[in-house]
């Protein structure tokens, strides 16, 4: 008897236990629909949190969670600053993410990307221990408290964040992200319609042009854009864009001066760039004018003035772009006559 | 007497005008081709006849290779010596063109009974091509605007620092005949427009081909080529001339260029070949359209079949274009040709491109350093040539614009962009010039107008003619002729100091200035590759990190890990791991890639900068790129690189820290400093007594700038 009741308390120990991780598994797997319901109302497939949703699904689950939780630091008041760049980490994120999401068919619940906003979530910002901006944490499956557990992503990253982001999630979580998906610049549907536009126009340009009657078969429109394209090259406009080089810079030691020339080869300033950029082509254009408009001036006076004023600017700019370049280079060029003539 | 002999003498030598003319131009075209060569000789005179920097080296070796083994065998290269164990296949990898024909030279002067060694021959190709530039250059500027624009086009080509950046004598690369080829095919092609003639076509059809053979840089014509056309087309420029031209040169060079393995179908398959074949299909529409033209008489008749024509074709062009993106047979373009359009994109994307240096974005000095006044003749010469326009004109000008724009993305292409910048420079020049002499020598009765620089002179002078003749007019044009000789002179002066001090360095040999002014030459890297040349057995396996892969191969002639051909990032980061890891772990990775013998560059006794230990951190960060073992932190202190008692404890044990400081403790290297001091980083080195275990020292150089390490066998097994 005694022997059928020890069994009995097994067995209902059993059942029991058995039930409790059946309970524990539908908690878990209630919490991943959860997340991946949130996740399908977003339309990156970033999931906002809240400081209610941190504690649902980090703070008051039981370790090991089923899922990751990478997490970006976001505030609203700050997207105006713009050495923080956060509107453009923001975007490299949720580009990172619904990459992540698509090249796993939506279906993967191991990690879920999401991003928490200062103001709403403050605590959760001490939680974390989090006082700086930009900041990615990655929350594991074991990380129980979130200021020791969880690691955070190298500042160094996020100059370029899609691709250390990758990195970052491939070499902690063991799951491959795959091939970014960047958004094309012309959607499919603008496609269709710009080749629809280029069918029609095409008959009719066809036709101006074997006419001879655009604004192509006028040099001057060519003469402008080459001059235009010329600039743009000399200026070092490109160095400009590419590098997002400022126009200016500020003087550390007296902030109501602006630096416009920086000192150093193989880097320039916006400004510095524009101006020596005009110096190099007011020669050209000044023995334009000279050729093409002063010799229709009546006046012998005003015409000789004309002449004089072009070829001491045309030298100026000649001397004063030679100037620059030596005192920017520092080099100091000189030519190889033999030593007596000095 | 005497007088009247000598003039009799004489009297058979007595040259017309004209004959005088060619005389002192022929002589003039001489003079610059020498000039040419000898202004790229810097190098040789200050060191000696010897290759430089590190992708020469390759070239020199699969030039060596070419003369030895004979065409085929080299066409079928599989080099066993770099990339050990895997190997290279070569023929099948590089532009041919440059080896071909320095073993061309090769063999012809062997002909002529000249035995020079094949070096030499590599050495001086690039400055003998620069001389033959020259000669291409006068042609096509006698093509564009007239034989005086040639001959300044070939002096200021000559010297112009944007060229002799890549054809000193030593530089031994795929630029030094692909400016040659580049510049010849151009100008043939403008010749067979202007002449229509199927001869000319053909010509510029070969021209193509060795520029194929010889550099990757051949993209750029056959978009340029096209993009002429189409602007031709667009202005109403379109001629029989042009049609014959573009027709003969496309096919045949498109035919020409398949037959290289490195290019093969790609010409008819990849992205960045697509403009030259909708191009072609465009001009026979064309053709057709005009054929229909002259057949139909009636005007409006003509005109609904022109637009259901247009419309059909832009339709089928399209529908072709997305059949074959949509099903791989076009692939789309590359990343670097991507770069060149969208130039931020290469920032964005791909990190590769954008961190090499000679890919960076263009600043003005760089400009002003490899073109000077040329700079300021350019838009000059962009007026006068828009000014008289013809065919030759429209393409130098759209030569020009389109160079300059990539010029301004990328500092490398600077050198595309000096010939086209040269010529249309040497138009304004040629013309200043010419109109100012014309003042010089005219008659004070012919009424002239203030305009002393212009073109127009002749017609503004008929315009008018009532106006005086003015006072000072001789005396302003003689002085602004002084003036352009003067800025002319510059130029040269700016060209010979910039040749001079900034591109003759071979960087395999240093030179410093010793206490006393005098120069000291450090020829460590050649002393060590002969070591190990003289010293190894003939299969060691040499280690090092990927910039001497090249020149251990070439001049050690042993077989490399990695060489600067980077095409296996996997294989590299092998190799950074080992530099990067401790002696016992990176002794277990050396075993595995049979490595014999380790070699580093250290700097720290000349204090030569730029060395292995300032190079440590991308070998780590390529390391840890592939192997997460390896963290850059870890070799960081507060995200600082040191060497001193500071370093953090996982650089001061790491292979390459203990390779370049072995024994280095003991030594002093500057008065008044303790020993061990670093010159190149300027501190005391952390860690003094280094004890290798499993590896020894071999041989290091008498500046100790190489230092080589023989791999010991494990130990015995009890």
């Amino acid at each position: 008897m005694a022997i059928s009741y020890i069994l009995l308390f097994i067995l209902s120990f059993i059942s029991i236990s058995r039930f409790l991780v059946i309970s524990k598994a539908g908690a878990e797997s209630e919490l991943v629909a959860d997340l991946l319901t949130l996740q399908s109302q977003s339309e990156s497939g970033v999931i906002h949190l809240n400081d209610r949703t941190v504690s649902k699904f980090i703070t008051s689950t039981k370790t090991p969670r089923p899922y990751s939780l990478l997490i970006f630091f976001d505030a609203i008041p700050l997207h105006d600053k713009s050495d923080l760049r956060l509107p453009v980490l923001v975007h490299d994120f949720a580009l990172v993410a619904s990459s992540f999401i698509a090249n796993h068919n939506g279906s993967n619940t191991k990690l879920f990307f999401c991003d928490l906003e200062f103001r709403e979530s403050q605590s959760s910002f001490k939680l974390f221990d989090v006082n700086s901006l930009p900041n990615i944490y990655l929350v594991g499956p074991d990380a129980e408290s979130l200021k020791d557990d969880t690691d955070q992503m190298e500042q160094s990253g996020f100059t370029r964040l899609t691709e250390s982001l990758v990195e970052f999630i491939e070499s902690r979580t063991q799951l491959t992200v795959g091939p970014i998906h960047h958004s094309p610049i012309i959607s499919k549907k603008q496609m269709v319609l710009i080749i629809g536009f280029l069918l029609i126009w095409s008959p009719f340009a066809a036709r101006k042009i074997f006419a001879g009657e655009t604004m192509f078969h006028n040099p001057r429109i060519w003469l402008s854009g080459a001059i235009f394209v010329y600039f743009f090259s000399v200026s070092g406009a490109m160095h400009i864009i590419i590098r997002k080089m400022p126009m200016f810079l500020m003087d550390r030691e007296d902030p109501n001066k602006l630096i416009f020339f920086y000192q150093g080869t193989g880097v320039q300033l916006g400004l510095e760039g524009f101006m020596v950029g005009f110096l190099y082509t007011i020669v050209g254009l000044l023995l334009a004018v000279v050729t093409h408009v002063l010799v229709y001036v009546k006046d012998l006076k005003t015409k000789r003035i004309g002449m004089l004023f072009s070829v001491f600017v045309s030298f100026w700019a000649v001397k004063q772009v030679i100037f620059l370049d030596n005192w920017k280079t520092r080099y100091a060029i000189h030519g190889f006559w033999p030593s007596r003539w000095n | 007497m005497s007088n009247s002999s000598t003039s009799d003498l004489l009297k058979p030598f007595k040259l017309k005008t004209k004959q005088q003319e060619l005389l002192i131009r022929v002589s003039i075209l001489c003079l610059v081709y020498i000039l040419a060569f000898i202004t790229r000789l810097f190098s040789v005179l200050r060191y000696e006849s010897m290759i430089h920097e590190f992708d020469p080296y390759f070239n020199y070796r699969t030039t060596l290779y070419l003369t030895q083994h004979g065409f085929y065998d080299f066409w079928n290269w599989f080099d066993y010596e770099s990339w050990y164990p895997l190997g290279r296949i070569v023929g099948g990898t590089l532009y041919p063109g440059l080896m071909v024909t320095a073993a061309l030279i090769y063999r012809l002067l062997h002909f002529l009974r000249f035995a020079v060694h094949i070096r030499e021959v590599c050495v001086l190709t690039a400055p003998f091509f620069a001389s033959n530039t020259t000669l291409v250059a006068y042609f096509f500027g006698k093509e564009i605007w007239d034989s005086g624009a040639g001959l300044v086009a070939a002096i200021l080509i000559a010297v112009c620092p944007g060229y002799i950046s890549r054809s000193v004598a030593g530089s031994y690369d795929n630029e030094g005949v692909a400016i040659f080829a580049l510049l010849f095919t151009f100008y043939l092609f403008v010749k067979a427009v202007n002449k229509g003639s199927l001869a000319w076509g053909l010509a510029s059809a070969f021209g193509y081909f060795y520029m194929v053979s010889a550099w990757g840089g051949y993209v750029f014509i056959i978009n340029l080529i096209p993009l002429y056309v189409l602007v031709l087309l667009i202005t109403g420029r379109y001629s029989m001339r042009l049609y014959v031209a573009y027709n003969c040169m496309y096919i045949l060079g498109m035919l020409l260029a398949m037959q290289i393995r490195f290019v093969g179908f790609q010409h008819v398959q990849s992205g960045e070949h697509m403009a030259a074949m909708g191009v072609f299909f465009l001009m026979q529409v064309f053709y057709f359209l005009d054929w229909v033209k002259h057949m139909l008489s009636d005007t409006k008749l003509f005109q609904e079949f022109l637009s259901i024509t247009v419309t059909c074709a832009v339709a089928a062009g399209g529908i072709a274009l997305g059949v074959g993106m949509a099903s791989g047979y076009i692939s789309p373009w590359t990343g670097r040709f991507y770069s060149l359009l969208d130039p931020t994109y290469a920032k964005d994307h791909i990190p590769i491109i954008a961190s090499v240096s000679e890919h960076q974005p263009t600043a003005w000095s760089s400009f002003m350093f490899d073109f000077h006044i040329l700079l300021f003749l350019f838009p000059a010469g962009l007026y006068f040539c828009f000014k008289r326009l013809s065919d030759a004109t429209i393409f130098i000008v759209m030569y020009g614009l389109t160079s300059m724009y990539f010029a301004g993305v990328m500092v490398r292409l600077i050198l595309v962009a000096t010939p086209a910048v040269c010529l249309i420079s040497a138009i304004a020049v040629s013309a200043t010039v010419k109109n100012l002499t014309v003042l010089l020598r005219s008659k004070n009765k012919v009424a002239q107008i203030g305009s002393t620089k212009g073109t127009s002179s002749a017609k503004a002078s008929s315009k008018a003619s009532l106006d005086q003749s003015q006072p000072f007019q001789k005396n302003g044009a003689m002085a602004l002729l002084f003036g352009a000789f003067y800025l002319l002179s510059r130029y040269a002066t700016h060209c010979t100091w910039v040749t001079s001090e900034a591109y003759s360095s071979p960087s395999i040999v240093l030179a410093a200035r010793g206490a006393h002014g005098n120069r000291v030459i450090f020829d460590d890297y050649r002393e060590a590759y002969f070591w190990l040349r003289q010293n190894t057995p003939p299969d060691a396996k040499v280690m090092s990190w990927w910039d001497y892969g090249y020149q251990i191969t070439a001049m050690g002639n042993r077989t490399v890990i990695v060489d600067n051909n980077t095409w296996n990032n996997t294989h590299i980061a092998t190799v950074g791991r080992a530099m990067s890891s401790y002696e016992d772990e990176a002794y277990e990775i050396i075993r595995s890639l049979d490595v014999d013998y380790v070699l580093v560059v250290f700097g720290g006794v000349t204090g030569y900068s730029s060395d292995d230990i300032n190079k440590f951190l991308w070998m780590v960060r390529i390391g840890g790129g592939v192997f997460p073992v390896i963290k850059e932190p870890d070799y960081l202190v507060n995200g600082e690189y040191r060497v001193d008692k500071g370093a953090a404890p996982k650089m001061l044990n790491c292979l390459m820290y203990k390779l370049s400081y072995y024994r280095f403790g003991e030594m002093m290297t500057e008065y008044g400093k303790p020993p061990g001091y670093d010159r190149a980083r300027g501190v005391e080195i952390g860690n003094k007594d280094i004890k290798l275990e499993h590896l020894e020292e071999a041989f290091t150089t008498s500046n100790w700038i190489v230092r080589i390490y023989k791999v010991k066998p494990p130990n015995n097994r009890w």
